[in-house]
This record gives C-alpha cells, sequence and structure tokens, in this order.
C-alpha cells in the first residue's frame, strides 16, 4: 500500500470504530499532537480522542492491524520528547477520558481516568480531608496518566515519594487491546510499579487507582535568603544530613527571584542570592520545634533571614510563584533549556558548583530552581536561538551537566523520563546488560515497539524521522514547568 | 530435597552458580535466612539450594543523604545496627530480623504493619542489583532518591518470590529513628470491638500501627472476650504523648476500662507481632494473609474466623486496621485432627475470598493447600515476563502463582 493510502485506510477505521468526532486527522488538527515540552516534533498521522475504555482498546487493534505505532499523551509538559510519534502513527490524547470514577474516603483511594488533571484530584479530596500527594510543577495542567507514565514528581515527593508510591493499581489495554488490571495488592509480579514510569512503551493505562494521604493538621511554609545557591544547597545537605525531612525543600537563586517576583509578587527577597523554601506540615504540637532546628540550620550556613508564612493564602502565593517559576522566564532570555538530573544530596553543593562552571565554560547564563531536597536539578541555560553558537552550546552544556551529575554518583532524570531526548545518554549510566535486562520487560508487553518507538531504549541507529521543525536540537521551546 | 548446596560468597559468584545450574538444567531454590522459605507452593523441582547470606555486608552507607547499598543477604538485623548508628531506619517490618535477610523480605513481598505510615518496602528501593537466571548482572535505578531512567526493575524482582531473578545488593532511601515511640494495648470487653475500632479510626492522631488482635498470646497481652488492640505510635515526644492520652479516652468512652501503655519495649512488642505472623504451631497450624480495603477490614475478619470454626479449627487473626490486612492462624488441638481439617478449611478460603494467600503451612499438608488461591487476571503477562526471565525454569519451578 502507497504511504498516503495506509494513512487513509488507518483513518477510515478509526473513524468507523470511534466516530468521526473522536478521531482527527486534518494536518492543522494534527500539529498540536505533534510536540511536548520537547522541541522536536513530528505530526502523527491521526490522533484519536477516545471516551472509554473499548475505544482505546479498539483504537490499539485497528493500529496494530495498520502497523501504525501508538503514543499515549498527557498533557504534553515532559521536557524530553517522550509524547512525541518519533514514527507518526496514532496519537491517543486522554482528554475525554478525564475524570475521577471513584473517591473512596474512607479507604483514602480514588479510581481516576489517565486525563484527569493532578490538582483536580486533590481540589475533589481536600474537602472530605484527603489530598493527593504528587504535586508536579505543571499539576495545573499536567494528566496523572501523563504523572504515571514519567513517574513524575514534584516539591511534595520529598516526604511524601513520587508517583509510584501514590499507584494502588492499573487499568491498561496491552498490545492485543486486552484490557488488564493490576493491583499492588494481587499475588503475583508487579505489574503495576513495572508499569509506572515506563513512559507509555509497555501498554496504554485506562484507569488508576491511587492512595490519597490525609491532609496535615498544620502547614508551614518559610523562606530564607542566602547569599548565593552553593550556601543554600549546604543548607540542605546539612538538613537532610540532620536527619529531618521537611515535606518540601526548593531552592531559587537570585536570577529566578528577579523573574518571579516581577511577575507573581509572592514576596520571596529580591536581594538574596539564593532563596530556600521549606516546608513543614504534621501535628500542631511539633511545628515550632521544627521549625525553630531548621532556622537554627540555615542560619548556621549562613542564612541571612528567615520568614514564616503561616497563612493560607500566603503560602499558597509562594507556592504558585515556585510552581510558576519557569513560566517566568520568558522575562529574561528568548530561549531556555531546561536540564533534569539527580544527585545524592550531599554532592548538591558540588553538583551547582559544576554546573555554573559548565554554563561559564559555555559562556551562557543560567538560573536554577528546583528539587533541592531530593537532590534534583533543573538548570535552566538562557539563550537566543537566534545565535547558532548559543542554541549549539546549550545542547553541549546539557550533556555536560548530565555527565557531572552521573560523576557525582547521579542519574539523568530525576522526574521527567528518559524520553526522546536523553534515550542516547542512558548509556552513561546503565551498562549494556543493564539495558538488555530492561529490554526483556518490554519485550514481553511490547515486542513489536508500537508503543511509543524511539522512546527510552538507545537507538544504535538513525533517528532520522524526527524532524527539527523549529530549528535547535533538543531546546525547550515552549512554556515549561520543572 | 536438594543434591546440592552453594553458598557463594559474592555476586560475581551468585552469578556463576546460576549460570551453570542453568546451564546444567538444574532447578535452583533461593535462601536467606529462611524465615519465609513457606511462602508459596513447594517447588516442583529443586537440585539446587543456593544460600546467599554469604553475599552480604553493607556495599556503601551515605548517611548524609539517607541512603544505603546493602547486599542482600545481610540480615534485617544488620542492618537495622548500622542505621541505628546514624539514627536511621529503614522500616522492612519483617519477621525474625536476627535471621531474616534483606534480600528475602524483599523477595517474598512481605508488608508490614507500619507501611500505611512509610511506604511499603518496595517504595522503599531505590535501586538494586540483581542477577538473572543465565548469570547476568543486572543493576537498576542507582543511589538517588528520585529517578526515571529506565524501568524501575526492582519493582519486579520484589515479591517475586525469587522465581525471576537472585537479588543481589539492594539500594534502600532511609528515614530518621522517630524521637518517641510508644505501645498501648487494650483487652476488650465483650462487645466493645467494634465501637473501639471505630474511636481509635476517629482519632486526630494516627497511630503507626493498629491490630485488632484474637489469639496470638506470644504477641503479649490479654485477650478480653472480643480480642485486644495493639497500637504503636511513633512521631516526637510531644505527639506520642498526647495521642496515647487521646487514646485512652477515647477507648475509655468505647466501654475499655484499661489501655496499658509500653514505652521502653514497644518496638519488641511490634516485633513479636510480626514474627507471629510466620509461626506455626508445631505442625497444627497454617496461616493465611488476605490483604483489602481497611473499611471492611473487621467484617473480613470476623468472616474468615466464623469460616474457620465451621471447619472445627481454632481461629486466630490480626485485623490491620489501617492497611486491611487480615493474618489468620488456623489450628487444631493435635496434627492429625489438623491434617484431616485444613485442606477443607483451604478449599473454602480460596472459595469465598479470591485474594487470601498462604504464609506458612506444615510440610506434611503443603502439597495438599493451595499457596494463591486463584490467579490475578493478568496471569498471562506474569507467564510471559517469567519465560523471558528464566526461559529454562530454573529458578523456583512453581513456587510462585499460577504454578510460575
Amino acid at each position: 500500500m502507497e504511504p498516503g493510502t495506509a494513512a487513509r485506510d488507518l483513518a477510515e477505521r478509526l473513524v468507523r470504530a470511534l466516530g468521526a468526532d473522536a478521531v482527527k486527522t486534518e494536518p492543522e488538527d494534527l500539529a498540536v499532537y505533534a510536540y511536548d515540552a520537547y522541541t522536536e516534533g513530528r505530526s502523527p498521522s491521526a490522533a484519536v480522542i477516545p471516551s472509554d475504555v473499548r475505544e482505546v482498546s479498539a483504537t490499539v487493534r485497528i493500529a496494530k492491524a495498520c502497523g501504525a505505532p501508538i503514543v499515549a499523551r498527557g498533557a504534553g509538559t515532559g521536557l524530553c520528547g517522550g509524547a512525541v510519534p518519533t514514527q507518526g502513527g496514532v496519537v491517543i490524547s486522554f482528554a475525554r477520558m478525564n475524570r475521577i470514577l471513584e473517591l473512596d474516603i474512607a479507604n483514602r483511594r480514588a479510581r481516576v481516568q489517565p486525563g484527569l488533571i493532578n490538582l483536580d484530584l486533590s481540589r475533589a479530596a481536600e474537602p472530605l480531608g484527603c489530598f493527593y500527594a504528587p504535586d508536579p510543577s505543571s499539576q495545573k495542567i499536567s494528566t496523572i496518566g501523563g504523572n504515571v507514565g514519567t513517574n513524575a514528581g514534584g516539591p511534595h515527593c520529598l516526604s511524601y515519594g513520587t508517583t509510584t508510591n501514590h499507584v494502588l493499581g492499573l487499568e491498561f489495554v496491552d498490545k492485543d487491546g486486552e484490557v488488564v488490571r493490576t493491583s499492588i495488592d494481587d499475588a503475583g509480579y508487579d505489574l503495576t510499579g513495572t508499569l509506572v514510569g515506563s513512559e507509555g512503551t509497555l501498554g496504554v493505562i485506562t484507569a488508576i487507582d491511587v492512595r490519597l494521604l490525609k491532609l496535615p493538621a498544620e502547614v508551614r511554609v518559610c523562606v530564607a535568603a542566602f547569599g548565593d545557591v552553593e550556601a543554600a544547597s549546604a543548607a540542605v545537605s546539612a538538613i537532610i544530613g540532620a536527619g529531618i525531612v521537611p515535606t518540601a525543600l526548593e531552592i531559587i537563586d537570585a536570577l529566578i527571584v528577579a523573574a518571579v517576583e516581577a511577575h507573581y509578587h509572592a514576596g520571596f527577597p529580591t536581594d538574596a542570592g539564593a532563596v530556600l523554601l521549606v516546608e513543614i506540615a504534621g501535628a500542631a504540637d511539633d511545628m515550632d520545634a521544627n521549625e525553630s532546628a531548621l532556622s537554627r540550620i540555615a542560619r548556621e550556613h549562613g542564612a541571612l533571614s528567615w520568614r514564616t508564612a503561616r497563612e493560607a493564602r500566603e503560602r499558597e502565593a509562594l507556592w504558585a510563584s515556585r510552581k510558576g517559576a519557569a513560566g517566568a522566564i520568558g522575562r529574561l532570555a528568548p530561549n531556555y533549556y531546561i536540564q533534569d538530573a539527580c544527585v545524592p544530596r550531599s554532592k548538591l553543593p558540588n553538583a551547582l558548583h559544576a554546573v555554573e562552571a559548565i554554563a561559564r565554560d559555555h559562556d551562557l547564563a543560567v538560573g536554577n530552581v528546583f528539587h533541592a531536597g531530593d537532590g534534583n536539578l533543573h538548570p535552566l541555560l538562557l539563550f537566543d536561538r537566534r545565535d547558532r553558537r548559543q542554541a549549539e552550546a546549550v545542547v553541549a552544556a546539557g550533556i555536560d551537566i548530565l555527565t557531572a551529575c552521573i560523576e557525582l554518583g547521579g542519574t539523568i532524570s530525576g522526574e521527567h523520563g528518559i524520553g526522546f531526548e536523553k534515550r542516547e545518554t542512558l548509556p552513561y549510566v546503565f551498562s549494556a546488560a543493564d539495558l538488555a535486562t530492561m529490554a526483556r520487560v518490554r519485550d514481553v508487553f511490547n515486542p513489536a515497539q508500537h508503543f511509543n518507538p524511539d522512546k527510552i531504549f538507545p537507538s544504535g541507529a538513525s533517528c532520522g524521522e524526527v524532524r527539527p521543525p523549529r530549528g535547535g536540537s533538543g531546546i525547550a521551546a515552549g512554556d515549561a514547568w520543572l | 530435597m536438594p543434591q546440592r548446596v552453594a553458598a557463594p560468597g559474592d555476586v560475581d559468584a551468585l552469578a556463576a552458580e546460576l549460570r551453570e545450574s542453568d546451564g546444567r538444567g538444574e532447578a535452583v531454590v533461593l535462601f536467606g535466612g529462611g524465615t519465609l522459605q513457606r511462602l508459596g507452593a513447594a517447588p516442583s523441582r529443586f537440585d539446587v539450594a543456593v544460600d546467599l547470606r554469604r553475599v552480604a555486608g553493607i556495599v556503601t552507607y551515605e548517611h548524609h543523604d539517607l541512603t544505603i547499598s546493602v547486599r542482600a543477604g545481610t540480615t534485617l538485623g544488620a542492618l537495622a545496627r548500622a542505621l541505628a548508628r546514624h539514627g536511621q531506619f529503614v522500616p522492612l517490618d519483617a519477621p525474625f530480623p536476627a535471621r531474616g535477610t534483606v534480600g528475602g523480605a524483599l523477595a517474598g513481598g512481605w508488608l508490614g504493619p507500619r507501611r500505611g505510615a512509610y511506604g511499603r518496602p518496595r517504595d522503599l528501593v531505590i535501586g538494586s542489583t540483581a542477577v538473572l537466571a543465565d548469570g547476568t548482572v543486572a543493576k537498576a535505578g542507582g543511589m538517588v532518591v528520585k529517578n526515571v531512567s529506565g524501568y524501575d526493575m526492582s519493582k519486579l524482582y520484589a515479591g517475586s518470590l525469587g522465581t525471576l531473578a537472585a537479588l543481589a545488593v539492594v539500594n534502600f532511601k532511609t528515614l530518621p529513628i522517630p524521637q518517641a515511640q510508644r505501645a498501648a494495648i487494650a483487652a476488650l470487653p465483650d462487645g466493645t470491638r467494634e465501637r473501639a475500632i471505630a474511636h481509635v479510626r476517629g482519632l486526630e492522631m494516627e497511630p503507626t500501627v493498629a491490630l485488632a488482635v484474637r489469639g496470638f498470646h506470644e504477641v503479649g497481652g490479654t485477650d478480653g472476650s472480643d480480642g485486644r488492640l495493639l497500637l504503636v505510635y511513633e512521631g516526637s515526644a510531644a505527639t506520642v504523648d498526647r495521642a496515647t492520652r487521646e487514646l485512652r479516652s477515647a477507648l475509655g468512652a468505647a466501654g475499655v476500662p484499661a489501655t496499658t501503655i509500653v514505652d521502653r519495649g514497644a518496638g519488641d512488642a511490634l516485633q513479636r507481632a510480626i514474627d507471629a505472623c510466620v509461626t506455626p504451631l508445631a505442625e497444627r497450624s497454617a496461616t493465611y494473609r488476605w490483604l483489602g480495603l481497611p473499611s471492611d477490614a473487621e467484617a473480613r475478619c470476623a468472616g474468615v474466623g466464623r469460616v474457620a470454626r465451621r471447619h472445627d479449627l481454632t481461629c486466630e487473626t490480626m485485623c490491620d486496621v489501617r492497611n486491611g490486612d487480615i493474618i489468620a492462624r488456623a489450628s487444631a488441638p493435635d496434627r492429625d485432627a489438623f491434617a484431616a481439617r485444613i485442606v477443607l478449611l483451604d478449599e473454602a478460603f480460596h472459595d469465598a475470598y479470591g485474594r487470601i494467600v498462604l504464609l506458612s503451612s506444615p510440610d506434611a499438608v503443603r502439597d495438599r493447600l493451595d499457596a494463591w488461591g486463584p490467579p490475578p487476571a493478568s496471569l498471562a503477562t506474569m507467564r510471559a515476563l517469567k519465560e523471558r526471565f528464566d526461559p529454562r525454569g530454573t529458578l523456583a519451578p512453581g513456587r510462585f502463582v499460577g504454578g510460575i
């Protein structure tokens, strides 16, 4: 069959199964599904917007019969091209599977569809005394299905753990279009834990059982100012080293604070080299003692000031500006590139030092806003895409940063995954035997690589199918969250 | 009985042992401290016992990072002692820590009663090195607390009961030991159980552990006609103090006259409850675990007791009010009576309750009991994983779910 004919055949079969209303095939409609927060993209042959699991199953069967790859898509906030249909095929959007199916407060669990926006779950659970802990900064738009795909984190996974620690079971459509249900309470292999963080390469998840937590009795958010980001990160290492685990420990450097304050006016000190955002939560009895222990360590490590937000509105303003930080960067440079890497927490000062040196070597400005308590760095390299030297330097600096983090005992992704962008970097972390063992899992779930091809595993071969229509390579373009 | 016992001294020797056994078509059963060896069905073939206890010791302990890497044969007790020197712990909460190993607790899919507060053992694992049946040594994860680099293989190995790979090294995130720990034990007079549990559930300060116990006298405490409660609180001295005060008055209001507070020895009481989950009564008992929702745990627990009594077996239970687990130990006064009755009870349990599994049973009846009950709907995928990881069926064939 001619390529055009094959695409038409695929589209016709999808329309017959799902209805014209649920299938997009016009180029202008498909452009939306070509990209995530990574720059390179490619339009799929078709995008489907199923309303239920039967339609997902039908889509998988039809795509398989037509030899078309299948890429599940959440909100497209991932930084690494994990949602990019690099070989075309069918993109499945979960925009219509976005409901809470069950909210079981007595057992502190919920069953949700993958397209549910992360924040909507906590909004529904909070009046009932519970919340959903994973809170990636993108939570206002990113979906729980996407969060499951990348095992997303967020500021509060410091004490509550990442998405995988909150997923109790899944429903997914397998390679044959069969619907499979898993639970961490089932006897047998932990398929749930295997699927979380597998970046859509093992199946299409259609429902998720999640754990809810009881809202803490009291929450405080404290802001400490430091002379520079290395001093702030030394304080973080000391806090963790002292055996204190607050619910969040975030660092924002001066460059980002300036941009954020201009936009949000949350009251971060703009005269400091770096700001440490600390959240503590728990029983009211412990708040004063915990806060004084934290502020003492901060001062011992050079904190210039310490401010406490006790009121909900004040806390929310600080968090809104922290979570919106990347969006405010547009004020600083035409383009920016965000890296996501993780180091052991005691190595934070070394890592920050390395990032600064790398940026200097490549003559680039760098900002830092990151999940310090977890050792999860997010350096933002500022540049102008029109300047060819800068565009090339940014890509080289990104790889240097990953290499430096690996040398410090860290890894190349804390919460965005490997996706398309970092798959050639994965062998820096894992041996061929390690990767071949992971590939055994893929062989079982996805032997023909219909599900999200070109992701996670290094190619070894060409990846010429991906066109970089916006120019540049490996460079985040639009709004991003981190 | 195996023809041979091998005790490799390090990861390379373990890899060589598995590769050679696999090449010869021998079936291998992995051993740690033997505390969970009765989990699952008896293997259908068993040629070589591979004792992992010499693959032991701490690889690195980055106490400032709250991370540790240990070899899988390290005992739970040795791990706990090393961590305690820096005021830290990893709440695996598996039985008999002096003998039980890290790898055994993880591979056995052990679930302790503090997991509602601290997570399941699999949630504390940040990386691992495993040896596959063909001798492949494969790492996954690392020594950082957030990591989305490749598949989370450690989750697959945890709970696989040594049928996919041998865990050789496990990396954990550690936690600071809470400042205070206190147990509360209260005998429940007739008719108070339901209200007492409801009152405990309604408390603002949640207990770290909340067990409603009947029998299991080795745990300590005395049953009232409605059994007894064993609660453990952990946290700051101030919160634990307030929590136990509020508990006392809540239990008083529920008609429970006396609550005994255990300060020193609270950890021992908790450990005794964990040990009891796999402790048999001399060849005349079998112990089951049934995972389910907390909201109907009490009703399920009562149901298990009724079914056992209908089969003329005594049933001791521990109902985990917080997590929803039921541990049930069915016994008869003597071996013969037990052997005559347990097979029918086993069938009745599996017919009535899908997710009930056998934790421990005497050798004399093990082959006649169904360790796993009906397999989960995802069995075909699980079989395919086994086939891909262990195509020759070298690792404990037949021990796992659905004959895997």
